[in-house]
């Protein structure tokens, strides 16, 4: 937000005139170019192969893993956090070769950059210590690494502080420890170092055993004191999620639910990174075989990351762009090899009979891998074209789809639907709907929703589950409470756009019922006697008469949908609707689109006395 | 005849109400001997008579929870087991609660013990978990699926919750095994690295710890935490043989992981052998003829490996992904 109005005003200070939208639009592909003139310089900086930056830049150009993120519309903080993580990781890299204050102090400010706009600098914070801290285990550890890392502790905190949401967590919080505690440990290596120079090796040795016992001892009793009145509690369910990061998966519902949070399967890997899945590797094996500081570096962020992005799919962001930096080294570093056997050589005459044999054939096989090396660079670049146009660059409120002759139909359901509520419905009125589409409906619609997409309290949420999961009197009740005028279900049986609501239902069940007030919402009841999600004659009768089943099929029992078929098969599960024939008695049906896609609903008054 | 029929039912009034006080030390009894038992073991073992004097017979005003199962080795029921253990942490969790009361009681029949029994109810498998209510006969819903909720004892506990409203909570005897072998790997670890402790620049060994981070990448990308988190079959088997490969984009088989691992590293000992054909990344020169040949073999080698197993991989990748129009050698 802060960075687009300071854009904004920049262009207006130099008598561009732009819009503050077209700002908003253009942000994340602008930052994403920075990010690849970012990337160019940190794998230059890494000296392992000179020309790796390059092909490391064209690759993070077009990775499908980051255009999710890139793609112009997408106004969102990963853009930009991406770009700040790999500018301090630049800013970190030069500031360990070069041991100055100055780069060690812009990484402090990129790290701030980076920590007011997401919240995944929690694992930038534990990169680098991590970094000094296999440093200081290699012995590689060096004055400049001291200068480098307390310089970006000390300011890079103090910083970070500032902002509100982060506050005093560096301090307090489990996850900013090891950033604390490689601080300190740092001072203390740098310290015995300074003894070490002064005395002499028997006394040396005596007085680093006193001062290492001291030390243990008072650290440990410190914790145990801590603990025991309650200051830090090391041992909570959030310590443990660090560790183990499936743990508030299976514990909590709200996050297990989001598609972002699932863990990534082979083919999500693939099919964000193609190539790069074996090019890695390689590129791994480049870097072990030439060990430098800033090597390591690479090698602990990608290993981390290649972790977390496998426990859940959004932290492929994250793993995005140091696939890239290694498969760069990989790609380039192989390339230079083989291309200089293709070149014609200047023959030293006195080594000129031994080299015969060597050469027959080299400059060949050189040739076909160049070319075949050219062939995998080349899928990679029709595979990131294919995914990006089919998976991220068509807007997810217009759907398309293709017809049996190959002609493109549009589904602009939703835009009709938006614009219905904001022409026909009073201002003030409240839209109950499950919370995917919160956003939408509040830029859109113009109108108040119940729920939105943040996430951060979950009993609203479930409230809205338990009205979706109730039968009609009791959903009615709910509505009264949270005082709804219109509610807005997705439906998409009748075109078989499968991400509906009824494929969502489930949630809504499992996350109505871990609040209190729903408790009496049972997932069991919603399944069949063996235990089946079925919404035909045979799915269980609670499902059958909830409220979300209801509107979802209203008057459904009386269309045709597909040849062949009986009225009201739904085009989705794949069956006949068990339960065609039934009426609304609290809501009125208000307006449905073109391809069914959206149904409004009313909700009727209270009615009058005496009915 | 009116006088008669009132007298009538006055006489009938009278025998309710004897049946009542009968009822009422007759269910006292039965209850005191119930929790004379439950003190000594918390599961009660039924053979027919106590079955049908305690569970069946009426006078009661308690929910009984009883497991039919058969235990004998010679029944070769493995999962009997495993639900006879998280079955006795349900019964010992309730017996040794605060919670703990009158109105739920923990039994169980062993097949061999009553066979008469099963008969009786007409059960044909084992372990079953049935709940017995205070009035009225068992439903269908009262007798508990495994298959849907597992065995574990929180789905017990959940169960009978439903069932009956009494609520407990599950109080494992706590788990040493996990710290156990946590501790003795700790010892083997220790042990070793002091053994060695003169000797030890293998920690440096940039090569071992290539491999590890090697092999943790392979381990990734295939989606072993998938399967870590979601625990999907081994392979799938239907009419027309194994399915190795699951068909949708979003699901995978453990196996399936597998392959693709193991084609991931088929492709990167290839780039690898060419690396090191090439002259290693220090680009060294080949210095005698038979090198030269040796190196000319493992280039064609490596990039057979790729070339191969990249369009293996893709093919594999196309299987799975709809529409996905590129391919390479195979289709």
């Amino acid at each position: 937000m802060v960075t687009s109005a300071t854009l904004y005003n920049i262009m207006q200070f130099l008598n561009i005139t732009i819009d503050i939208r077209n700002v908003c639009v253009f942000l994340a592909p602008f930052f994403s170019s920075l990010t690849t003139i970012v990337t160019y310089l940190l794998t230059k900086e890494l000296k392992v192969c000179d020309l790796a930056g390059l092909v490391a830049a064209a690759m993070i150009a077009i990775v499908p893993g980051y255009i999710s993120r890139s793609v112009a519309g997408s106004y969102d903080n990963e853009g930009i956090a991406i770009f700040c993580m790999l500018l301090t990781y630049y800013f970190w890299i030069k500031a360990v070769n070069t041991g100055t204050i100055l780069w060690a102090t812009l990484t402090a400010l990129a790290y701030f950059y980076m920590v007011s706009s997401w919240g995944g600098y929690v694992f930038l914070i534990n990169l680098i210590p991590l970094h000094v801290l296999a440093l200081m285990l290699l012995g590689r550890f060096s004055a400049r690494v001291y200068v480098a890392y307390s310089t970006l502790y000390c300011v890079g905190t103090v910083l970070s502080m500032q902002i509100s949401f982060v506050g005093f967590q560096p301090v307090q919080s489990s996850e900013h420890m090891l950033a604390l505690g490689v601080f300190g440990l740092c001072q203390l290596y740098a310290f015995a170092d300074y003894l070490r120079y002064h005395l002499s090796p028997a006394n040396f040795e005596l007085l680093f055993k006193a001062l290492l016992t001291t030390l243990l001892a008072t650290l440990g009793t410190a914790v145990v004191v801590l603990t025991v009145t309650g200051k830090i509690s090391p041992w909570t369910g959030r310590f443990y999620s660090l560790l183990d990061p499936s743990y508030a998966k299976n514990n909590i519902p709200i996050i297990a639910s989001v598609s972002e949070h699932q863990p990534t399967s082979w083919s999500s890997f693939y099919f964000d990174l193609q190539v790069l899945v074996f090019l890695f590797p390689a590129g791994l094996y480049f870097c072990f075989a030439k060990l430098t500081d800033a090597n390591i570096f690479i090698i602990l962020y990608g290993v981390l990351s290649i972790y977390f992005a496998g426990v859940m799919v959004r932290l492929m962001l994250v793993l995005a762009p140091v696939m890239c930096i290694v498969s760069g080294v990989a790609a380039s570093s192989l390339l230079s090899l083989h291309v200089k056997d293709i070149e014609p050589k200047v023959e030293k005459p006195d080594k000129k009979k031994k080299h015969e044999n060597n050469l027959v054939f080299r400059s060949e096989v050189g040739a076909i891998f160049v070319c075949v090396l050219g062939c995998l660079l080349v899928s990679y670049v029709f595979h990131c074209t294919w995914v990006t146009s089919e998976a991220y660059s068509s807007p997810s409120i217009v759907l398309s789809a293709r017809a049996h002759d190959g002609a493109r139909i549009i589904f602009d359901d939703f835009r009709e639907a938006y614009t219905w509520l904001k022409m026909n419905t009073p201002e003030d009125s409240k839209v109950m709907s499950w919370w995917d589409y919160g956003y939408q409906i509040t830029a859109m619609a113009n109108r108040t929703v119940i729920v939105d997409n943040n996430t951060w309290n979950n009993t609203h949420i479930s409230r809205v589950g338990q009205a979706m999961a109730s039968s009609e009197e009791h959903a009615y009740e709910i509505m009264r409470e949270l005082d709804v005028d219109y509610v807005l279900v997705i439906f998409g049986g009748l075109v078989g756009y499968s991400s509906d609501d009824i494929n969502k239902f489930l949630w809504m069940v499992r996350i109505g019922g871990s609040t209190d007030r729903g408790a009496h919402i049972k997932e069991a009841d919603y399944y069949t006697g063996s235990g089946e999600f079925r919404v035909d004659a045979h799915g269980s009768p609670t499902l059958l008469n909830c409220l979300m089943y209801k509107m979802s099929y209203y008057k459904f029992g009386l269309v045709y949908t597909e040849g062949g078929r009986p009225p009201g098969y739904d085009r989705v599960r794949g069956a006949e609707i068990g339960n065609k024939d039934f009426n609304l008695d609290v809501l009125e049906e208000a307006y449905t689109t073109e391809h069914w896609l959206v149904r409004i609903y009313k909700v009727k008054p209270l009615p009058n006395r005496g009915l | 005849m009116k006088t008669t029929i009132k007298l009538a039912g006055c006489y009938h009034h009278l025998t309710l109400l004897t049946f009542v006080l009968s009822t009422q030390s007759v269910l006292e009894e039965k209850v005191e001997q119930l929790t004379d038992m439950t003190a000594k073991q918390s599961i009660i073992h039924l053979n027919l008579n106590k079955f049908k004097e305690y569970v069946r017979s009426p006078p009661r005003d308690y929910s009984f929870v009883v497991m039919f199962t058969a235990m004998a080795p010679s029944r070769r029921c493995a999962i009997c087991q495993h639900v006879y253990e998280e079955y006795l942490i349900v019964a010992n969790s309730f017996r040794f609660s605060p919670a703990y009361n009158t109105k739920l009681f923990f039994g169980m029949v062993d097949f061999d013990e009553g066979s008469d029994i099963f008969q009786m109810l007409r059960l044909n498998t084992a372990p079953v978990i049935m709940h017995f209510p205070a009035k009225g006969k068992p439903k269908p819903a009262d007798s508990m699926d495994f298959e849907r909720a597992g065995i574990h004892a929180e789905a017990i506990i959940k169960w009978i919750q439903d069932r009956t409203d009494v609520q407990i909570r599950v109080f494992r005897p706590p788990n040493y095994s996990g710290v156990v072998a946590f501790a003795m790997l700790f010892i083997l670890v220790a042990g070793f690295l002091y053994l060695r402790r003169n000797n030890l620049e293998f920690l440096y060994n940039k090569q071992m710890w290539a491999v590890v981070a090697l092999l943790f990448c392979f381990a990734m990308v295939s989606g072993q935490m998938w399967n870590q988190i979601r625990g999907p079959p081994f392979f799938h088997r239907t009419k027309n043989g194994p399915v190795y490969i699951n068909g949708g984009s979003h699901g995978q088989f453990v196996l399936e992981s597998y392959i693709v691992a193991i084609l991931n590293g088929a492709v990167v000992i290839g780039m690898i052998m060419m690396i090191e054909a090439a002259g290693g990344v220090k680009g060294t020169e080949a210095q005698r003829a038979q090198d030269g040949k040796r190196r000319r073999l493992q280039t064609v080698v490596g990039l057979v490996l790729v070339c191969v197993f990249f369009s293996l991989l893709l093919s594999v990748f196309r299987a799975k992904t709809q529409g996905y129009p590129y391919s390479f050698l195979f289709k």
